[in-house]
């Protein structure tokens, strides 16, 4: 064979080889383009998103400080052409409002807060309306199912409809949302979004005033929202009804610092108003239930049991009923059916995002007066805690206009300051952390699809559809049905429906529009009696020294049955009524001089009324005794007393707990003898002095040995009765997060140490000694293999941990973890087990020494711009770990015009006109 | 052996032909200097790197106008280009990755110079598309996207190209 031919052998070969990889070529090209052009499933568009100058790049723009200027904004009125209204920013970012009408006002905020938090007004609206697929793809559609599921949207859209518009709630929100539409008409012209959206291709849609009420439904959501009912199913079914009653019981076992001690009126049952949301059906308001009294229903539920007496078809029932024949009698679901349905909606809310519904949020506000203050007048302070993010949950600001002089914070997309102060009178708010969702297994037939048996007849149930956009992927559709109750979560099993207070709506934004103006307890006062939800304690004081707490809200009664499980849905369980307004707890001027709210239970045990139970619902009164206790141990306080409680890291179990345990250290160690180890480790608590700062050693055995000692009485329990824990690891599980757990063991250590709970079944009898050594080594061995070195250098910041996650998940935009002091019960609460993402989300301290401007200062772990590359983005933070605070910025009289406002240096001023 | 030189950057060149190790052959032998470049192309040299330049100022003039494409484009003429003047793809790849980074890099970098809070951009880009968040990241994956373009733009317009024949 020559060389020649085999060259032309191979000639055809090398064709095809070129040809093939010009094809390859221009198939990988192609692919490439399009990827990058239009993007591909969830992967957005990235050539137009990273080219540099344009796309993500431009929200570098948002991260420069403002700069004072002048700005056109279209629905400003014409009172803003002669005096415009002027937004300052202290060089810290505070803003402050002030405008010739409330409109422009709000107008302004709108424009204000989307400037600095489009993309957290964003996430927080799509969150609350189930649009968020659309902007962050395919995983968040479960949580796009489970609130439109929820309603939160149809609930908006029904109390926008029913508001009416020439009131001044609807036309704050119509003021707003002009407000923030125009920045968006902004960022339409010169693109500069910020770069969640560039980077998406997915860009913020007009803001409405449904956009606004949808975050207020979120807010109730994750205040008021629990699945408690259904772990009390599963705990029922694996631990016994007994000994759920026994453990979770209604009433805490232990005593309690209620801030309204009582005496305490049956007044019977208001009628519940609200929206009708997804039912024509609904539940029209039951005119006065008679109250039969408390009626216990096992050894340790004292709670009231409503008798009232059956009420035969509800006004409003114009759903199609049909009598039920011998044939199809209605099927009670099974208790297995049941537990499936449990299991179903509780693995649906564990995948929701953290914080999007209740979980145990815990909050302080106090308030002293006369001889307690220094200069005998009101002071108050109060520190809602939640879900530390960045940027934060709040936006602070200062409004004034003709009529309306106030500072404090708001929620970005809410046209209203919800703690704060104005001239007269200052506010704060606790979660009341009442049972606000009731779970109804409604009777079906197989025979009659699609209905549900209730007062009698079957009725059909409401079928809703729903569209749910994905970014990168077909959309989905979602079908829910509806009974009387509310939205069906589940039919996995068992039909298991929602009754919750968020459903009815509230006149939220009214309520608070009236306390900002309000400038006595009684305006105050008058004010929340139509507030319905989420339900919140109102710490209130003011400038004549009057000082006051009520928990406004709705607080469903059901007529019968066991409201912390799920009830029978045949309308025999269903609401009665709610608690009247003057039998809400509350209290005024007390003689103490001091109240404190910490999410304790408000009310003493004879309180006629069901609020909720134990499980998940009242905080177990550490951080209220703790308050009580400086409070009332201190006489002349100043701001500073207060910001020492704020800040305060005494754990109050721990001081009651410790002594307990050295003495079961000494009377088990003459049996068994303490280790080297175990005896530096019982010095570190010796000698501690109860404050859980993070040098702290002493705090480090301290909290170990309880999450073992819990684990030690109770794990066995929940080994024998195979606790379902995996479905509901906060619910279900043991821990220090379970807090009726940890007051029965506080309970039985204090008081009660041979308790039948020690000695698990199947094991020889123990008493709380003995577990209480057990669960010391255990801690030791546990520190010993966790931490190098030995007890000397078992810091309590090398456990524990505080961080402040940003709000899109991107992780290298949090803050921290950073050691950190604090624990569940510390009234500087660092919640979340040993990696705290919840705690004060915002300190404030108002005072007066007698009529005139308050004294007020502030802090937020954060900073007033959600852009990452602002100098305020989290400037705040450092002045928030180190407790100090800053002046609350307060607006100029709308009238003074610009030279009132403040000119300290670093003041930023923008002129608004029309 | 000169005809073997030749091959060296072309082809079948990993054979080598006679520069193989030969048993027997003397250690210490004449020390092999492989040139990447044609002796008789040396010229070309500085028509190619003045051509990488362009490439570049082009590349960044299409930053400015959002034009997110351009390393493709100039990746592909590159290729054309490289199918008629035959620089040795391990010469010609990095050379148009070089003028890519470039590209994209020096706006980058000149609006950081500027100020620009390019920095947490960068980590949030990072993040975004499931990298760790560091700003350096997010700037190299930024920069790798344009890298990207233009060697599949390259590539592409190697396949293009008419190859002239051997020589």
């Amino acid at each position: 064979m020559t060389i020649t031919s085999r060259v032309d052998r191979a000639r055809p070969f090398r064709l095809a080889l070129r040809c093939g990889n010009l094809a390859v070529a221009v198939a990988v090209s192609a692919c490439l383009l399009g990827l990058l052009g239009a993007g591909l499933a969830g992967v957005p568009a990235l050539g137009p998103a990273l080219v540099p100058g344009h796309g993500a790049w431009t929200s570098a723009a948002g991260a420069r400080l403002p700069v004072s200027q002048t700005l056109d904004l279209p629905g400003l009125s014409r009172l803003a052409t002669a005096r415009p209204v002027q937004v300052t920013y202290t060089s810290q970012g505070l803003a402050a409002i002030a405008a010739p009408t409330d409109n422009d006002a709000y107008l302004a905020l709108g424009y204000v807060e989307a400037s600095f938090r489009l993309t957290e007004m964003d996430i927080e609206r799509r969150l609350a309306e189930g649009k968020l697929a659309q902007l962050a793809g395919s995983g968040a559609v479960g949580s796009d199912k489970f609130e439109l599921r929820l309603g939160l949207l149809r609930t908006a859209r029904q109390e926008w409809a029913e508001l009416p518009k020439s009131g001044a709630p609807a036309r704050a929100l119509a003021a707003f949302a002009r407000g923030v539409n125009d920045y968006l008409a902004q960022l339409h012209a010169n693109g500069r979004w910020p770069a969640v959206f560039s980077l998406a291709r997915v860009y913020p849609a007009s803001w409405t005033p449904v956009d606004s009420l949808a975050i207020q439904g979120g807010l109730t959501q994750a205040l008021g929202f629990t699945t408690t009912p259904l772990v009390y199913e599963l705990l029922e079914r694996s631990l016994g009804a007994q000994q759920t009653t026994d453990w979770f019981g209604v009433l805490p076992p232990g005593q309690q610092a209620p801030y309204d001690p009582g005496p305490y009126a049956n007044r019977g049952l208001a009628p519940e108003q609200g929206l009708v949301t997804v039912d024509a059906v609904g539940r029209a308001p039951v005119a006065g239930p008679q109250v039969a009294g408390p009626q216990v229903a096992g050894p340790q539920l004292a709670g009231p049991q409503l008798a009232g007496p059956p009420v035969a078809g509800a006004a409003g029932v114009v759903t199609a009923s049909i009598q039920t024949t011998a044939s199809d009698q209605p099927q009670p679901g099974s208790a297995a059916g049941l537990a499936q349905a449990s299991t179903a909606i509780l693995s649906a809310v564990a995948a929701l995002p953290a914080g999007q519904v209740y979980t145990a949020p815990a909050s302080n506000a106090w308030a002293a007066n006369g001889p307690r203050v220094a200069g005998g007048g009101a002071m108050l302070a109060g520190d809602p805690h939640l879900t530390q993010t960045l940027p934060s949950v709040w936006y602070q600001v200062a409004l004034a206009a003709p009529g309306l002089s106030v500072s404090g914070v708001t929620i970005p997309g809410l046209p209203a300051v919800l703690i704060g102060h104005n001239a007269h009178i200052a506010w704060s708010l606790t979660d009341v952390q009442s049972q606000s969702a009731f779970f109804y297994a409604e009777q079906t037939s197989k025979s009659r699809p699609g209905e549900y048996f209730w007062d009698g007849h079957w009725r059909r149930m409401q079928v809703l559809h729903y569209s749910i956009p994905v970014r990168g992927g077909a959309t989905r559709r979602l079908t829910v049905d509806a009974t009387v109750h509310g939205p069906v979560m589940t039919q996995d099993g068992q039909t298991v429906s929602v009754d919750w207070i968020g459903a009815l709506g509230s006149p939220d934004l009214a309520d608070m529009q009236a306390v900002e103006e309000a400038t006595d307890y009684a305006q105050f006062r008058a004010a929340l009696a139509t507030w319905r939800s989420p339900a919140l304690n109102f710490v209130y004081a003011d400038d004549r020294g009057n000082i006051g707490a009520i928990a406004a809200g709705y607080y469903p009664q059901v007529r019968h049955g066991q409201p912390w499980l799920p009830m029978g849905g045949t309308g025999a369980d269903d609401v009665a009524g709610v608690i009247p307004y003057q039998a809400v707890p509350q209290v005024y001027d007390p003689p103490s001089h001091v109240i404190a709210s910490a999410n304790q239970r408000p009310v003493g045990d004879s309180y006629p009324y069901y609020l909720g139970t134990t499980a998940d619902f009242f905080d177990p009164g550490y951080r209220a005794e703790a308050e009580y206790g400086f409070l009332q141990a201190h006489r002349s306080m100043t701001q500073a007393d207060f910001a020492a409680l704020q800040t305060n890291v005494t754990d109050p179990l721990a001081a009651e707990i410790v002594p307990k345990l050295l003495a079961a250290l000494q009377t088990t160690g003459r049996a068994t003898p303490l280790t080297a180890l175990q005896q530096q480790a019982e010095r570190n608590l010796a000698s501690w002095d109860d404050q859980m700062t993070a040098s702290s050693t002493g705090a480090s055995v301290w909290w170990t040995f309880w999450t073992d000692y819990l684990s030690a009485v109770f794990q066995p329990w929940w080994r024998a009765a195979k606790v379902p824990v995996h479905l509901d690891r906060g619910g279900l599980s043991v821990g220090p997060d379970q807090f009726s757990l940890d007051a029965d063991l506080t309970t039985w250590t204090l008081s009660d140490q041979q308790d039948a709970a020690f000695s698990p079944p199947g094991d020889p009898p123990r008493d709380a000694a003995t577990v209480m050594r057990a669960a010391f080594n255990t801690a030791v061995a546990h520190l010993a293999a966790t931490l190098p070195g030995g007890p000397s250098s078992w810091a309590w910041g090398k456990l524990h941990t505080r961080q402040f996650p940003s709000l899109t998940g991107t992780a290298a935009l949090g803050y921290g973890p950073r050691a950190a002091g604090g624990d569940f019960w510390t009234v500087d609460a660092a919640e979340g087990a040993v990696h705290a993402e919840i705690g004060p989300s915002f300190r404030m301290i108002v005072s007066w020494s007698g009529s005139g401007t308050p004294v007020a200062q502030s802090i937020y772990p954060g900073g007033q711009s959600e852009n990452p590359g602002s100098p305020w983005y989290s400037n705040l933070v450092a002045d928030w770990w180190a407790g100090k605070y800053l002046p609350m910025p307060q607006a100029p009289a709308a009238d003074s015009g610009a030279a009132a406002v403040s000119a300290s240096p670093g003041t930023i001023r923008w002129e608004l006109r029309p | 052996m000169t005809a073997e030189f030749k091959r060296l950057g072309r082809r079948g060149a990993y054979r080598l032909g006679d520069l193989r190790y030969k048993a027997g052959q003397e250690p210490g032998g004449p020390a092999f200097r492989p040139r990447f470049t044609r002796p008789d192309r040396s010229a070309a040299t500085s028509v190619w790197l003045l051509g990488l330049l362009a490439g570049s100022v082009v590349i960044i003039a299409g930053t400015a106008l959002g034009l997110w494409f351009m390393p493709f484009a100039v990746g592909l003429l590159a290729g054309v280009a490289n199918g008629v003047g035959r620089w040795p793809p391990r010469v010609a790849m990095p050379a148009v990755a070089a003028t890519a980074t470039a590209g994209w890099a020096i706006p980058l970098g000149w609006s950081v110079l500027r100020g620009a809070a390019y920095g947490p951009v960068a980590r949030e880009i990072a993040a975004q598309v499931g990298l760790p968040g560091y700003a350096a990241v997010g700037m190299i994956a930024v920069v790798l996207v344009a890298v990207i373009q233009a060697l599949v733009g390259y590539w592409l317009g190697r396949a293009l190209a008419p190859r002239p024949a051997s020589r």
